[in-house]
């Protein structure tokens, strides 16, 4: 980063946000439709009733609750990355931090759209808000689900505050250098940042007090979604690894989705001086621990189900072996423990290739392991004769295909109108020379 | 009276801003303020002054915040006062959930409202002196003079390597 100046960072960031060419809005309408399919396929599940989805007895948590774990999943990894390495004064994760934060905000919006989904009479979700109703029916705190509720919302404020609050000096730079009726908006956006010494004396506190309170929510957050299943006695979910399990998980499929978004960002904006290979590579070593780690949650849970003698678990990890959902077991394990190890090869590390092929192959087996837990545990449960499968609709897949559009479209509209990458901390990291 | 000038010097990097700032005060000119596109300890230790207040918002918060989060799901519990599986009406271990996760929440509205009470935002008066350069690549410090004495302030800061902007 030798080569790197404020005043070039300022230049290849803010050149960002220049008119976008027919190809930017082309993409925004393709996504649009995504999107609109998505909301197309929830409303015709509102106007005819939640059957419409495949979920039924024994498994009535299917793609909804599939999805919901999966974004929340890929939310962690921004908040690892802006806050845990911030404390940790891991100098490489400046480049993609903003980008990262981003991406946590717009996935925590896509989980939590998924209860509300899931609930089909939605129009009633008020009933989980503690509030003195008609039928002084209170919210019962005793429930894991409830723990959801507070869990999320707050994960979702403190995502958004975090974020704009990292954003202000550089939304204060971009009004600095923007003209006309943009150069008004960046001047309310950034509440009259000045810049000033005291500013900076107050903010550098407030941002580091921010890290230091998102770090335990981060941990807390996934921990709270575990025990949604962790404290029910379905075999296969009960069980107390669930928390440090889906944390790690979490970590290691938002890992995955950081490179996703990165490289083709690094491509398209051309940040190869600033998002460079090493903060790539970074990257991927982390998804080797992570990897690490949730390969030992799957072993430890099969050794435990083997070594606690209890033929009712030990009979729900066998079937995830070799019943109808296996396929499922085999994708988690080899996408997300096996194939993640071919980045111990320096030379597959430093390939933006093979890091774009894999994080895809994690994400995918990441979706695919939340599958072989939410479904698996309830469809082989304890009594054979209630055992059963499930298979989503086609209206499951349209809502599962408009959140990921509505995730991807919200990040192409970030990436045009914001700053993608935060020039204050790269500034810092220039001046710091870390 | 007439307001006193306002000369701000414009430095590549923050040493040279910090030691103009020392050097102020001497010359027999005042320190208003500091600007630069990071936080910067020189000019931080500089400029002096007092550590920030931030964290007691964010500590009060989150005190408010824990007593919240248990009130709240104990009065929810006791409005009906049926034992669930066993476990008692007032459950404090299920009830940690719910009073961590609001002392987080409230600990980061306290931070919130304590950046913005001690930054003083939103401020849009205090960019009358802002030079947009000081968001890019420059440290200006911004000070003051009494009236006839505005040349000795351009030439202390153009002695010192700076570009000078003057407002009136």
């Amino acid at each position: 980063m030798s080569e790197l100046s404020f005043a070039r960072i300022d230049e290849t960031v803010l050149g960002t946000l220049a008119p976008p060419r027919r190809g930017y809005w082309a993409l925004v309408g393709a996504l649009c439709l995504g999107v609109l399919l998505g909301a197309g396929c929830w409303a015709y599940q509102i106007a005819v009733g939640i059957g419409v989805g495949g979920q039924n007895i024994p498994v009535c948590w299917g793609t909804y609750l599939i999805n919901f774990v999966f974004w929340v999943g890929i939310a962690h990894s921004g908040t690892l990355i802006s806050a845990i390495l911030h404390l940790l004064r891991a100098g490489w994760r400046n480049p993609i931090a903003r980008a990262a934060e981003t991406m946590t905000v717009f996935a925590v919006c896509c989980a939590g759209l998924f209860p509300f989904i899931h609930l089909g009479r939605v129009w009633q979700v008020y009933y989980m808000l503690p509030y003195p109703n008609q039928r002084q029916l209170w919210p019962n705190f005793l429930s894991p689900l409830m723990f959801d509720v507070i869990a999320i919302s707050t994960y979702l404020t403190v995502s958004a505050l975090f974020w704009y609050t990292g954003l202000l000096p550089d939304l204060a730079a971009v009004r600095d250098r923007a003209e006309g009726f943009r150069r008004k908006v960046f001047r309310v956006l950034s509440l009259g940042w000045s810049g000033a010494h005291d500013q900076w004396l107050h903010y550098s506190r407030g941002y580091l007090f921010f890290a230091s309170l998102a770090t335990p929510l981060v941990i807390s957050v996934h921990s709270v979604v575990s025990w949604d299943f962790a404290l029910g006695i379905v075999p296969g979910w009960h069980t107390t690894i669930f928390a440090p399990y889906f944390v790690a998980g979490a970590i290691h499929s938002g890992l995955a989705m950081v490179l996703t978004l990165m490289i083709p960002l690094r491509r398209i904006f051309r940040y190869e001086a600033i998002i460079t290979v090493e903060v790539l590579e970074n990257v991927a070593k982390t998804m080797i621990l992570t990897g690490l780690l949730v390969g030992l949650a799957y072993g430890t849970e099969y050794f435990i189900a083997w070594y606690s003698h209890n033929p009712v678990e030990w009979e729900s990890f066998r079937w995830r072996a070799v019943g109808e959902y296996a396929y499922g077991l085999y994708f988690m394990v080899v996408c997300n423990v096996l194939l993640p190890l071919l980045f111990l090869v320096r030379s597959v590390r430093r390939s933006l290739a093979w890091l774009f092929g894999l994080s895809l192959v994690v994400n995918f087996g990441m979706w695919w392991e939340r599958f072989v837990i939410i479904v698996g545990g309830v469809a082989h449960d304890f009594a054979p004769h209630a055992w059963g499968l499930y298979a989503p609709t086609v209206v499951e897949y349209g809502i599962m295909a408009g959140s990921f559009c509505l995730f991807f479209l919200l990040f192409v509209l970030f990436c045009k109108h914001l700053p993608s990458v935060s020039m204050t901390e790269m500034k810092e990291t220039v001046a710091h020379g870390r | 009276m007439a307001a006193e000038p306002r000369v701000m010097g414009l430095f590549a990097d923050d040493a040279k801003a910090a030691r103009a700032i020392r050097e102020l005060a001497e010359a027999g000119f005042t320190f208003r303020r500091a600007h630069g596109p990071i936080p910067s300890d020189r000019i931080r230790e500089a400029a002096g002054g007092r550590g920030s207040p931030v964290g007691w918002f964010t500590l009060a918060g989150g005190i408010f915040g824990f007593a919240f989060g248990f009130a709240l799901a104990i009065f929810t519990a006791a409005q009906w006062n049926l034992i669930v599986s066993g476990k008692p009406v007032i459950a404090i271990i299920p009830f940690f959930v719910v009073g961590f996760e609001c002392t987080i929440l409230f600990s980061v509205l306290g931070n919130v409202v304590g950046l913005l009470v001690c930054t003083r935002l939103p401020d849009f008066r205090g960019l009358e002196t802002h030079d947009p350069r000081c968001s890019c690549d420059r440290f200006g410090v911004l000070a003051s003079c009494p009236a006839g004495r505005e040349g000795e302030l351009l030439e202390f800061f153009r002695k010192k390597g700076a570009e000078v902007r003057v407002w009136p």
